[in-house]
């Protein structure tokens, strides 16, 4: 990374830490702002390939009181060096900030660099990888960035306030948008969840070796990750089957990333090595490092990608679609007893960047087991999916031979005439591929996989029908739960001639992963609950990892137990509207904030509208 | 009728025949009207029958429904209606299961069901039969065990209302026969049982035999084989004929229940069990005499009212005296099983079965036959089984 790119993250890195420092921004707090960035293009005079950048980072509000010239000075610069950045300037507004109102900007900060025109562009991408990474973990603050080059102006605004995130602490909080993380190559025929349901790992301590220490630090660097499927295991499909690649995202404290200083080899030394933090044979993966480095593209790219190697995929795995994508967050963040001060929070940063590898082979062991804890979370439920999965297409293709031996060996004319008429086959032969077609797309399209999100997949009718709008694809209705519930068992109880009348149940409760909860002043919390000494509170870390979401919905309606996610409401809603579906945002206040689990799982939220006991098929 | 050795003189008979003129008099005197149970069915209608369970299946898929098989709840006693003459016998509106095709937990289940029709259909069609055990072997790994395709036969006989020799699946039989009996097996060999060096196993295909021939004075059903094969070793069979004697070694299968069942339709021999003063033992002794609850579908074919407990009564234990040495106590799960019993409903009906099981949870002790090898070592053959067949001492 060079350039306008090194200047321009490093100065947005350091106006975030500010903003957060001296703005006394609180523990489970959303940062909220607009930061503006807009490069112009002027010939350069002694150098006609190249082109004058004048870059303007102006952040918007009254968010800079207390900034301090001579000190960012001073410490932006001791990262500008790796920049060609020069005459870095900055103005300032002599107005008060009540004067504001209208959105002017209180200062600017300017610098120019020389810079060739494809230079430049790989810079402006940079920038925006930068920026979206940023914003996937506060999504309350939005980005203005535009170029003008030769009299041509392009805008981007980069913002996520309407996309579902899940809480953590500190002020972060991830989006689980899956197509941040990866573009959507299913198309839009296949009913799949487009949110990623992350699983939290247990926080570990780092140790970081005297010789990198170029700082007194007083207080804690730790490691907390999360992993995630994208896309999420919803729905069975051959598509969705296998694990095709896995991406790593850095983030040190405050979510900021950490972006490597040369984007050429954007991977740190330690992850080359594929197997250090992760085993990932255990799985029957067998991973080679494998880096994106095409940066135009409009998704997350990560700071270290693997692959599953070419041993494991042959000709005909290359033509199937894509598989899904591991994706592994490490936050690491730093704590102290007392409220961590600017320059220390600039100081791990930097020394994150230069010494990443260092510190996390120190802390091998530890980062290792709490890697590994997490991702085996993950892919172990993918495993048991796949497995099911397997089984039930055996099952059905066991149900349709089954039906074909009966069908073709009768003799009786009537009986397969029947047959072949209501599949509208010609002959047997037809007649045993429509009947594995349609029973593959009835029981497929049911077989949903009760996952978090529980939505209502519309059936082909319907979503022929019914625009995809918004609304459409959020949570289910409580009879959609029960009806989930009815086909989990498989079995409903009915008395002949009529049913038997129908008690309604109380959805049961799932299993929780004993929440983790680190104690205050650790980097990550895990909800309201633990923190409050519920029944994560107090536990050592290296514990299971914490569920993370509420059992009820703001609207106070209860939902499924199982969901993992939370949510910010869309921006307007009032509190406790029961129009919208989407789960509560979970920070310090949200109740039962300890109560469920991340994973997903079989059982679908039972409002017991089912007829009778439900009994095991 | 060249049978074994002459037995005891008339008189010692002569309250079994009282006895077995009372159960004649109350059969004719006849008995609640039977539920509606399965009866044997024609290989057409077999064959009809699982084409319509096809074409259901097939009329969903068109519907583009997920189709679903209805079985009957056979695990639940709220399905199980007592009558006197019948025993366990099935409700008429009984609740059913639904296995689901789109259900992760039943879809495996609904593959097997439709596999094990379309085995079903292939046997009837080719008129061969196969053993549960066979099916099972025929693709083991599907299946997995042998408890699962039991349990699926016995779901599809229920569901079709078929016995489960109508869908061309023979029973293999454990059980024993002793005694004066003989008959022609469906293949036409002559099979004699009379006491000698062998026993006879009892037949797989106990619907096809015929010819059956007998004189015996009563018929003694054995808990146990080993109790079996003592009295054959006592010349029991001889010293008390004529008589026949059958063990189901242990719990009975199907096609012991049946062989029980047409001997009393046949002859109607008066049948006497002779079970271990246990709760299990007691627990077979209420198999033959009024069925189970997860066959009671077939109630008719398989259930023999008239049976009376002979022995070991726990009453007999503390009336001969037998040393405490000999007794054993009464597990937990010997208690839950006796408590299990004496609230089914048939209990409601036999005072004195309730009297004696109530004796030994008070006693907690329990005693096998092989207890009474302590007062002689053929006390069993040579005193207690002719006292209590002489006296009537059967409940």
């Amino acid at each position: 990374m060079e350039g306008a790119a090194v200047a321009v993250c490093e100065i947005l890195k350091y106006l975030i830490i500010h903003w957060t420092c001296e703005a006394g921004v609180s523990k489970g707090t959303l940062l909220e702002g607009q930061l503006m960035i807009s490069i112009e293009t002027l010939n350069s005079k002694p150098q006609a390939n190249t082109l004058r950048c004048v870059t303007t980072i102006a952040p918007a509000g009254c968010l800079y009181s207390g900034f301090i010239l001579k000190k960012f000075i001073k410490e932006i610069q001791s990262v500008l060096p790796r920049s060609s950045a020069k005459k870095l300037t900055w103005t300032s507004e002599e107005n008060s900030c009540s004067q504001h109102a209208s959105g002017l900007t209180p200062f600017q900060i300017i610098f120019e660099v020389d810079e060739e025109p494809r230079t430049l562009i790989r810079d402006c991408l940079i920038i925006k990888h930068f920026i979206r990474k940023v914003i996937v973990v506060h999504p309350k603050i939005r980005f203005n960035f535009s170029v003008e080059v030769n009299g041509v102006l392009s805008r981007d605004v980069f913002g996520v306030e309407k996309e579902p995130t899940l809480n953590l602490s500190n002020g972060i909080a991830l989006v689980v948008n899956c197509r941040r993380y990866m573009r959507s190559n299913f198309g839009t025929t296949e009913a799949h969840c487009d949110r990623i349901h992350p699983v939290l790992g247990h926080p570990v301590t780092l140790v970081i070796p005297d010789d990198v220490a170029g700082m007194d630090l007083l207080g804690e660097l730790t490691l907390t990750p999360a992993a995630a499927l994208c896309p999420s295991q919803k729905v069975f499909s051959n598509q969705l089957s296998r694990i095709s690649s896995a991406s790593i995202f850095l983030y040190g404290p405050l979510g900021l990333p950490l972006m490597s200083s040369s984007w050429k080899e954007p991977t740190t030394a330690i992850f080359k090595d594929t197997s250090y933090f992760i085993d990932w044979k255990k799985y029957h993966l067998c991973m080679v490092p494998h880096l994106d480095l095409d940066l135009d593209k409009d998704v997350m790219l990560p700071d270290v990608g693997y692959q599953v190697g070419s041993s494991q995929q042959d000709q005909s795995q290359n033509m199937d679609p894509p598989g899904r994508t591991l994706l592994l967050f490490l936050f690491m963040d730093f704590h102290s007893g007392f409220p961590v001060q600017q320059t220390e929070l600039w100081g791990v940063h930097t020394l994150l960047t230069t010494h990443l590898s260092t510190v996390l082979r120190e802390s091998h062991s530890a980062v290792r087991d709490s890697i590994q804890f997490t991702v085996d979370q993950v892919l172990g439920q993918h495993h048991q999916a796949v497995k099911t999965q397997q089984k039930l297409k055996a099952s059905l293709s066991v149900a349709v031979n089954s039906i074909l031996t009966i069908v073709t060996g009768s003799t009786d004319g009537s009986f397969r005439k029947t047959c072949l008429q209501a599949l509208q086959a010609a002959d047997t032969q037809e007649f045993g591929t429509k009947l594995h077609k349609v029973f593959h797309e009835i029981t497929q399209h049911r077989f949903l996989h009760q996952g978090p999100c529980d939505r209502k997949q519309p059936s082909p009718q319907e979503k022929d029908s019914a625009p995809r709008t918004q609304a459409a694809r959020e949570h289910t209705c409580p009879e959609r739960s029960a009806e989930n519930k009815r086909l989990k068992t498989g079995v409903d109880e009915t008395r002949a001639p009529s049913p038997a009348a129908a008690a309604a149940r109380r959805p049961e409760p799932r299993a929780a992963p004993a929440p983790g909860a680190p104690s205050p002043g650790r980097g990550l919390e895990v909800g309201a609950g633990a923190a409050r000494g519920g029944r994560g509170a107090g536990r050592p870390r290296g514990s299971s990892p914490g569920p993370l979401c509420s059992r009820r919905r703001r609207c106070g309606c209860g939902r499924s137990p199982i969901c993992p996610s939370g949510c910010v409401p869309e921006r307007g809603a009032s509190p406790g509207a029961a129009r919208d579906r989407r789960r509560p945002s979970l920070n310090k206040t949200a109740p039962h904030a300890a109560a469920a689990s991340l994973n997903p799982g079989p059982n679908g939220p039972g409002r017991g509208r089912g007829r009778g006991r439900a009994r095991e098929g | 009728m060249a049978f074994a050795p002459m037995g005891p003189e008339a008189s010692f008979f002569e309250v079994l025949e009282r006895h077995r003129a009372s159960l004649l008099a109350a059969q004719r005197g006849g008995g609640d009207p039977p539920a509606a149970g399965i009866r044997p069915a024609s290989s057409a209608e077999v064959l009809a029958a699982i084409e319509s369970v096809v074409e259901d299946v097939v009329r969903s898929l068109a519907r583009r429904e997920a189709p679903a098989l209805a079985l009957h709840d056979r695990a639940s006693w709220q399905n199980v209606r007592f009558a006197e003459s019948a025993g366990l016998q099935m409700a008429p509106h009984c609740t059913t299961r639904k296995v689901r095709s789109d259900s992760q937990r039943s879809a495996h289940k609904f593959a097997l069901i439709l596999k094990i029709l379309s085995m079903i259909y292939k046997l009837v069609q080719s008129n061969t039969y196969a053993t549960k055990r066979d099916i099972y072997y025929m693709d083991s790994q599907l299946f997995g065990s042998q408890t699962v395709v039991d349990s699926i036969i016995d779901d599809i006989s229920c569901m079709l209302k078929v016995p489960r020799r109508s869908l061309h699946i023979s029973s293999t039989s454990k059980g024993l026969i002793a005694g004066n009996l003989s008959y022609v097996e469906e293949d036409g060999t002559r099979v004699s049982c009379t006491c000698g060096a062998t026993v006879v196993a009892v037949p797989s295909n106990i619907q096809g035999i015929r010819n059956l021939i007998t004189d015996a004075k009563f018929l003694l059903i054995v808990e146990k084989d080993a109790t079996f094969q003592r009295l054959l070793d006592d010349n029991f069979c001889s010293r008390m004929s004529p008589c026949i004697m059958v063990t189901g070694k242990g719990t009975p299968d199907l096609s012991t229940r049946l062989l029980v069942k047409k001997l009393w339709d046949t002859f109607h021999i008066p049948a006497f069990t002779l079970v271990d003063a246990d709760p299990h033992g007691i627990e077979i002794m209420c198999i033959y005499k009024y069925g189970s609850m997860s066959m009671c579908f077939e109630a008719h074919h398989l259930t023999v009212p008239a049976v009376r407990w002979l022995g070991l009564l726990p009453s007999d234990v503390s009336r001969l005296h037998v040393p405490k040495d000999s007794l054993i106590p009464l597990t937990k799960r010997d208690l839950m099983k006796l408590d299990s019993i004496l609230k089914r409903p048939y209990i409601a009906c036999q005072p004195l079965w309730r009297a004696e099981m109530e004796a030994m949870a008070s006693s907690k002790v329990k005693a096998g036959i092989q207890a009474l090898t302590v007062l002689s070592a053929d006390y069993l053959s040579r005193v207690y089984l002719p006292n209590k067949l002489k006296s009537g001492g059967w409940i």
